[in-house]
């Protein structure tokens, strides 16, 4: 239901220039209707029937809950398979992969999959974890609000983006990859709009290899990439 | 020294205005909901110290939140001691007398409380102690939380045996992390609890006081202080603890504070508190410090003056002196256990330690690169900012609120 809201939103923002919605969003995350694996045949096993939320959650929502800001690994499968099973060569398989460069999370589960059959078929023994590090599998519940605030123009953009939470940054610029008919954030959607002032930010924006980046990392490259686009609007 | 009540807006210089906005927008879901939070002291202890700011903090949003607090006997708190401890995995001998005060008790509290508890439209039942009595509320109209603060992973089976039911029953629960939980039929949810900023334990103190406390509990300002700060408690390892200041002891000079002081439900503390005296036999560079509840300012300025603070616990809910410590620019050297693993990462805000061994080899490391201190101490108070404070966990229970009311089928609810 929530998705159809928002993409509501996005599409208003685009079709008539208005001016954009900053929203926010808070998680609150739940454990899955699924045991815990203990073992690389059960993290298999639990990856092909767990829901699709709970991949990403795995994957994207990584950002937005509370942890050490400078992760070593994105997404905690890879995480599990190093800290937990020891296994160096299945943490970097996983780890490389953005799942945001898959058309759907299904192909996300499909490519995890194929990994870990793969390890599983050239070690000869099944990597396990102590009792105490099973791999739990959760999923969470997004809750969206708006913060009463709005952005008139691509020049007040930089503005705003410096002053937004980063859950808000989250909001519009992960999540909405999961919502947007195109899979782009909310800004580059917003900035069509505007046509060729639009433009430079949007190929700026897609630029940004963002997934490996924390939240406050992806604020400060945002705002630089912008300020330096502003600098050419003026030389306009 | 009591803890004031404080405004929201005091925090906007911590956390900045973004985040006090979040709190409000969310609110704004929620107001005039009759909330009940309800747990078994007042004082002491890390539950009585999260509720004290958040019921305030939830009124000023606009929410009908209360806290009550059960009464108990002497049997009844022994007897949920054996529950807490249990829970976390430890064999105690629970007899028919135990269960007969367990349930007496909750009856008694359940009398006072009933009319109050039925009508509300959310409760929040905390630990094991007053967990029976949803039970005894059956005309309760609200949804009902049993919020577990301690790690239930592992419980000793008869333990677990008697309270399954209780807790069975419950709309869902919370854990402070997912390698907490117990399978129930309900849905289980995860908040990591946090600090005040602000708060008489963790506000910004003048150096001044910081010596004076120091000149107070006779501390050497030319040796290092090493501290942990908890309950006199098994499972907090101050035995430990002392073995592995005498190892450092060999070749650094150091001093060692131990210091805390009983909760009201916990009536064991005593016997452990006489074990570690003895186990530090007069020696005057080991503090014992028995400090009573309301010696958060103390407590604050001796973290204040530590160079490095310890949490060597061998089981351990979610470790708020590690986050205390954290926040006052410390490295923690922590057990390799429950929520320390959650806020102790290796080489960047402290060390995670398996043994004295293990406690004595990463201080002697921080004690001779004294760059990596300050470096680890800077990332662990920001580490804490973002993560730990009051203010995500009121932000992680409001969402749970807005989604109690709403209805959690669907994954995303757009908020008004």
């Amino acid at each position: 239901m929530k998705d159809e809201v928002i993409s509501k939103n996005s599409q208003e923002n685009m079709v008539d220039v208005t001016p954009f919605a900053i929203k926010d969003c808070a998680l609150i995350v739940r454990i899955c209707d699924l045991l815990p694996a203990i073992n690389l045949r059960e993290l298999h096993e639990r990856v092909a029937n767990c829901p699709v939320d709970s991949l990403y959650h795995h994957f994207c929502e990584t950002a937005i809950r509370p942890s050490f800001d400078d992760p070593e690994f994105h997404n905690d499968f890879a995480r599990w398979a190093r800290r937990a099973l020891h296994d160096h060569v299945l943490a970097e398989r996983l780890e490389i992969l953005h799942p945001y460069s898959f058309p759907h999370m299904e192909e996300l589960r499909k490519e995890i999959l194929d990994i870990i059959a793969d390890r599983l078929s050239e070690i000869h023994y099944i990597p396990w974890a102590l009792h105490d590090q099973a791999f739990f599998f959760k999923q969470a519940t997004t809750v969206v609000f708006d913060t009463n605030r709005i952005i008139e123009t691509p020049e007040h953009l930089c503005d705003a983006v410096k002053e937004m939470s980063t859950s808000s940054l989250y909001y519009h610029f992960w999540e909405a990859r999961r919502r947007t008919p195109e899979k782009i954030d909310d800004f580059s959607f917003w900035l069509k709009g505007w046509n060729d002032r639009g433009k430079p930010l949007i190929d700026a924006f897609s630029r940004i290899d963002f997934y490996f980046m924390s939240l406050k990392e992806l604020q400060d490259k945002l705002c630089t990439v912008m300020e330096e686009v502003g600098k050419t609007w003026r030389k306009k | 020294m009591a803890e004031e009540v404080k405004s929201i807006q005091l925090y906007e210089d911590v956390v900045g205005p973004a985040v006090l906005n979040q709190l409000r927008q969310l609110a704004g879901n929620l107001e005039g909901l009759k909330v009940i939070h309800v747990n078994s002291t007042k004082t002491g202890g890390g539950v009585a110290e999260i509720l004290s700011w958040m019921i305030p903090f939830m009124r000023e949003l606009g929410i009908d939140a209360s806290w009550e607090v059960i009464g108990g006997n002497k049997p009844f708190f022994h007897t949920t001691k054996l529950f807490h401890n249990g829970l976390q995995g430890n064999q105690v001998n629970l007899a028919p007398h135990h269960i007969q005060a367990y349930e007496e008790t909750n009856r008694q509290n359940a009398d006072r409380l009933r009319d109050k508890l039925e009508d509300a439209d959310i409760v929040f039942i905390h630990d094991p102690q007053p967990a029976m009595l949803l039970q005894l509320c059956p005309n309760r109209r609200g949804k009902w939380i049993w919020r577990c603060h301690i790690d239930a992973s592992q419980p000793f089976r008869p333990v677990w045996k008697y309270l399954r039911p209780h807790f069975e029953s419950y709309d869902a629960s919370i854990f402070s992390m997912a390698e907490f939980t117990r399978a129930l039929p309900h849905p289980q949810f995860l908040v990591a609890p946090s600090i005040d900023p602000l708060s008489l334990k963790n506000v910004d103190l003048p150096q001044s006081e910081i010596e004076n406390t120091c000149r107070q509990f006779d501390l050497d300002p030319d040796k290092p202080i090493l501290t942990q700060v908890s309950r006199f408690d098994r499972f907090k390892d101050p035995l430990g603890v002392i073995y592995g200041y005498r190892l450092i002891k060999k070749s650094c000079q150091a001093q060692l504070v131990l210091a805390g002081g009983g909760a009201d439900d916990d009536p064991e503390g005593a016997e452990v508190l006489r074990e570690v005296k003895e186990a530090a036999m007069d020696d005057p560079d080991i503090h014992i410090l028995l400090l009573p509840p309301d010696a958060h300012r103390t407590i604050n300025a001796l973290q204040r003056a530590s160079d490095i603070i310890i949490q060597k616990s061998t089981r351990e809910g979610f470790g708020l002196t590690v986050t205390e410590g954290l926040w006052k620019g410390k490295p923690v050297i922590g057990g390799h256990v429950g929520g320390i693993i959650l806020q102790v990462i290796n080489h960047h805000t402290g060390f995670l330690v398996n043994s004295p061994e293990g406690m004595a080899q990463r201080i002697r490391y921080l004690f001779n690169h004294r760059e990596i201190i300050d470096s680890m101490g800077e990332k662990g108070k920001e580490f804490v900012r973002e993560n730990f404070l009051l203010t995500r966990h009121l932000r992680e229970y409001l969402t749970l609120m807005v989604g109690l009311r709403r209805g959690f089928a669907d994954r995303l609810i757009a908020a008004a």
